[in-house]
């Protein structure tokens, strides 16, 4: 990692790992016994830390003249590395949490482990933790292979990735001590935003700097949807946290959005998180790891264009749908369900382009399950955008809103498109990047994906039907005209619902773990190329040179 | 020649993000931008009163725990919610709230009007240990909050950071802060009257979970869930007819 | 002047709506323009190009 950084980006990255440091020395000064003290403590562990490992490393040997003409690689390669521990951390907290609804007393006496906070790390941890890892590794990849350009910063991608992930543990410890703004998937309070806004700054100017160097003359759509996703999750980060902390030594802050205005303006955020964030950015890995896995160029080019323009814009409109029925005014309910309607088109046209680049090689999708993640993933891409819209409806919302149903299809959603797409790129990336000719398990990928697609389908019928169930049972009446059942009523049938649910979550855990394991073992395996070359009469090439196989 | 050519591929590549950021924010700024002159349309309601200084602790307890995961607050204007809950929620009821808590699942009960539904006493003991109370609850339970006790050295500066953002509260309910969040919940000390004096009569002042002495986090959460829907009587003078649901068996 | 409420929503209403009719023509004349087809096609084929060194 240190090696392919010169003395003076060592020195710049130093310098920078310092100023963390003191930023945390005086939030632990400033923050005292208040959870702020305790993240100081956190980033100055981490910043100290990161600062001793590349100490260790200041005296090797400086890079070769070369290093412009390869790829930038590391910080992909750590990047995988953090996605697949992320990864099993936030699908182990969504097992727990999903078991503790179902059998209440898995939680200790002390607040840390209650449900309440432990749904965030739950979300935070797979959706930025493992989709953002996700995300930051496979744009890096993908932006220097469209652009065929080395990443515009030495040190920079890494401050990129390992900044988020500091955003991400900070995020995370402070559910466990109890900071949160409650604001559903932005529940990280001020430093923590603060931070995150100079780390995407950063990854903002390091993608566009790297895009202006391109040597293709065209910018490749894949990298349109990243740069969406970067540009507008800015301004949607920035715009919803905007708060007013109590004091500069406090963990706690006010949100300078009260009531209606807040509501409208967190499930703008919310709404467009699932956009830019979980649809944008990986519909980015679809448009590039797809035709490279399939080896079949995109159906058309023409129509990703359109449906790029048609999601960035319609979606921003979707967010008031969260809010039918509400207080939030009546205008503003039918502009959203209006344009989630809508939304439909530019989805199902990106859904319908992909399954049309695999029509006419079905059968690389029966044989290769790598292609079969990608596939289902599209699927569940047009089954989830379908669903989004349909749930968008007034009446139909009167019934599925506050019911498990609505969580039926955020998990639809995010594990039968979002993660399986991932891991359909990350097993399309990683013999590349690691320069091997294919996974160390073909078997385990099987085992990975027969293990994910049962706990999806397990998860989302089980919440599709406690969700319709609960709404139902909320809104039935008896002959007399009274209601007819109470909430407990309720929540007894949803018991073995919510059991199925966890149970579901688990096999989508163990294929998580399953995968972990293949990846690394992936990477620990010495390519059998190196092994044929060492096995042959000495031709008078030194044993080093097969370590950077030339392609 | 070359840094002619490197110039307009940068240049494209700015005026993409521009398209990108023309495209995305319309939708915000449309649904948005008129949510800042609402107040023009949304009802009055001057009997609203602000959270006490204890309210508001209970308040940040209840967001610090993550309650708003399972519950909402917020009844929506459909005929089977408001007979099970009562009067549907109005804008103005949380126009104080920051955040609002109107959530987006429940896998408990709406609370939007669960103050004075139920005693301190059986709150208290529900959450100790909810299934003490309710065999069939799912609910974690919060024993921890009746031996913690309550931190309200500064409170005052959480009523100012309010007061900046323009919840009216005054000078003296800032300087008074601590003193009224014991008070509140201390009703036989000298702090009680001060209580009522600043946030009127209609305040509830009680030992909320049963211990005068002390003022541990379940006084606060206690004393923040019997004053939810209770601000302001608005709601049950609205006479407007909630929306019927469609219903499936007729 | 005083904008109003209802000024407000009416001009989200009316513009709004102008603003995304002419959006979408512009989008759809750049997608279909002849002189890009050379380019989307390029584009769609090159990523399947095997090369794995940045281009100097």
């Amino acid at each position: 990692m240190v090696q392919q950084l010169t003395t003076g980006e060592r020195q710049n990255a130093l310098v920078i790992l310092l100023a963390v440091f003191v930023v945390g020395v005086a939030m632990a000064a400033a923050g005292g016994s208040d959870p702020l003290g305790v993240h100081g403590v956190i980033v100055l562990l981490f910043g100290g830390g990161l600062g001793a490992l590349v100490m260790r490393s200041y005296y090797e040997p400086e890079p070769t003249l070369d290093r412009p003409s390869h790829y930038y690689d590391d910080p992909i390669k750590a990047g995988i590395a953090l996605t697949l521990a992320w990864a099993i951390f936030g699908m182990f907290m969504g097992v727990w949490t999903a078991a503790q609804l179902a059998w209440p007393d898995l939680a200790f006496d002390a607040g840390w482990s209650t449900f309440g906070r432990l749904r965030p790390t739950h979300t935070t941890g797979v959706i930025f933790g493992f989709g953002g890892n996700a995300l930051i590794a496979t744009s890096f990849h993908v932006v220097q292979r469209t652009s065929r350009a080395r990443l515009a910063g030495q040190v920079s991608p890494w401050f990129v990735l390992l900044g988020f992930n500091l955003f991400c543990i900070l995020a995370v410890t402070g559910y466990f001590m109890g900071v949160t703004q409650s604001k559903e998937y932005a529940e990280a309070e001020w430093y923590a935003d603060l931070w995150l806004v100079v780390v995407w700054v950063t990854y903002f100017v390091l993608f566009l700097r790297t895009i202006a160097r391109r040597k293709e003359p065209h910018i490749y759509v894949a990298n349109w949807y990243y740069m969406a996703f970067i540009v507008v999750v800015a301004i949607l980060h920035i715009v919803n946290n905007l708060a007013l902390p109590v004091s500069l030594g406090q963990a706690k802050s006010y949100t300078i959005w009260a009531g209606v205005q807040d509501s409208m303006v967190q499930w703008w955020y919310g709404h467009n998180a699932v956009a830019f964030f979980l649809t944008a950015g990986f519909l980015a890995m679809l448009y590039y790891y797809l035709p490279v896995r399939a080896q079949r160029p995109i159906f058309s080019y023409r129509l990703s264009i359109l449906s790029f323009w048609g999601i960035t814009f319609f979606y921003m409109w979707a967010g008031s749908h969260h809010l039918h029925y509400t207080a939030l005014p009546h205008w503003v309910q039918n502009l959203g369900m209006t344009f989630s309607v809508m939304l439909l088109v530019p989805s199902w046209a990106s859904a319908g382009n992909a399954l049309l680049t695999l029509n006419g090689a079905w059968q690389k999708v029966r044989d290769d399950a790598t292609l079969r993640f990608i596939f289902v993933a599209v699927v569940f891409y047009g089954l989830s955008t379908f669903e989004g819209s349909f749930l968008a409806i007034r009446p139909v919302n009167a019934l599925s809103h506050y019911t498990d149903w609505t969580v039926g299809h955020v998990h639809a959603g995010a594990l039968g498109w979002v993660a399986f797409i991932t891991f359909g790129s990350i097993y399309t990336l990683v013999p590349s990047l690691w320069k091997r000719e294919r996974m160390f398990s073909p078997v385990l990928v099987e085992v990975h994906f027969w293990l994910a697609v049962a706990g999806t389908l397990i998860y989302v019928f089980a919440m599709w039907n406690s969700g319709i169930l609960q709404g139902l049972m909320w809104r039935t009446y008896t002959q007399e005209g009274t209601l007819a059942y109470s909430f407990l009523d309720s929540l007894v049938a949803m018991y073995p619902y919510y059991i199925a649910r966890a149970f579901g979550g688990l096999l989508f855990l163990l294929g998580a773990i399953v995968a972990a394991y293949n990846i690394w073992m992936t990477v620990r395996a010495v390519p059998a190329s190196i092994d044929r070359r060492t096995d042959v009469p000495d031709t008078g090439l030194a044993p080093g040179a097969a370590a950077t196989p030339a392609e | 020649m070359a840094e002619l050519f490197h110039r307009k591929l940068e240049r494209t590549a700015i005026g993409f993000v521009i398209a990108i950021i023309a495209a995305a924010s319309v939708g915000g700024l449309v649904e948005i931008a008129p949510l800042f002159t609402i107040k023009q349309t949304v009802e009055e309601a001057p009997d609203m009163r602000v959270y006490t200084p204890l309210e508001l602790a209970g308040r940040n307890i209840y967001i610090r725990e993550g309650c708003y995961a399972c519950h909402s607050q917020m009844i929506r204007t459909l005929r089977d919610e408001v007979e099970r809950y009562g009067p549907y929620s109005l804008a103005v009821e949380s126009k104080y709230d920051r955040p609002m808590l109107w959530g987006s699942k429940r896998t408990g009960p709406d609370l939007a009007r669960v103050g004075g539904k139920y005693s301190d006493f059986w709150h208290v003991a529900h959450l100790t240990n909810p299934r003490d109370v309710v065999p069939e609850s799912n609910m974690p339970a919060y024993r921890f909050l009746a031996r913690t006790a309550l931190d309200t050295d500064d409170l005052g500066r959480h009523l100012q950071a309010q007061r900046a953002l323009g919840v009216p509260y005054t000078d003296a309910m800032i300087a008074n802060a601590a003193g009224d969040a014991f008070g509140q919940a201390a009703p036989d000390s000298p702090f009680a009257a001060g209580v009522t004096e600043r946030y009127g009569e209609k305040t509830q002042v009680s030992a909320f979970d049963g211990v005068a002495t002390q003022l541990t986090e379940m006084d606060a959460l206690v004393a923040y869930l019997q004053v939810l829907g209770r601000l302001t009587d608005a709601p049950y003078s609205n006479t407007a007819a909630p929306e019927q649901a469609p219903d499936p068996t007729n | 002047m005083d904008i109003d409420h209802n000024t407000l929503v009416g001009f989200a209403k009316s513009w709004g709506l102008f603003y995304f009719i002419g959006f979408s023509v512009c989008v759809v004349i750049y997608a279909f323009w002849p002189a890009n087809r050379k380019k989307f096609d390029d584009a769609k084929r090159s990523i399947l190009s095997k090369d794995d060194r940045p281009w100097q």
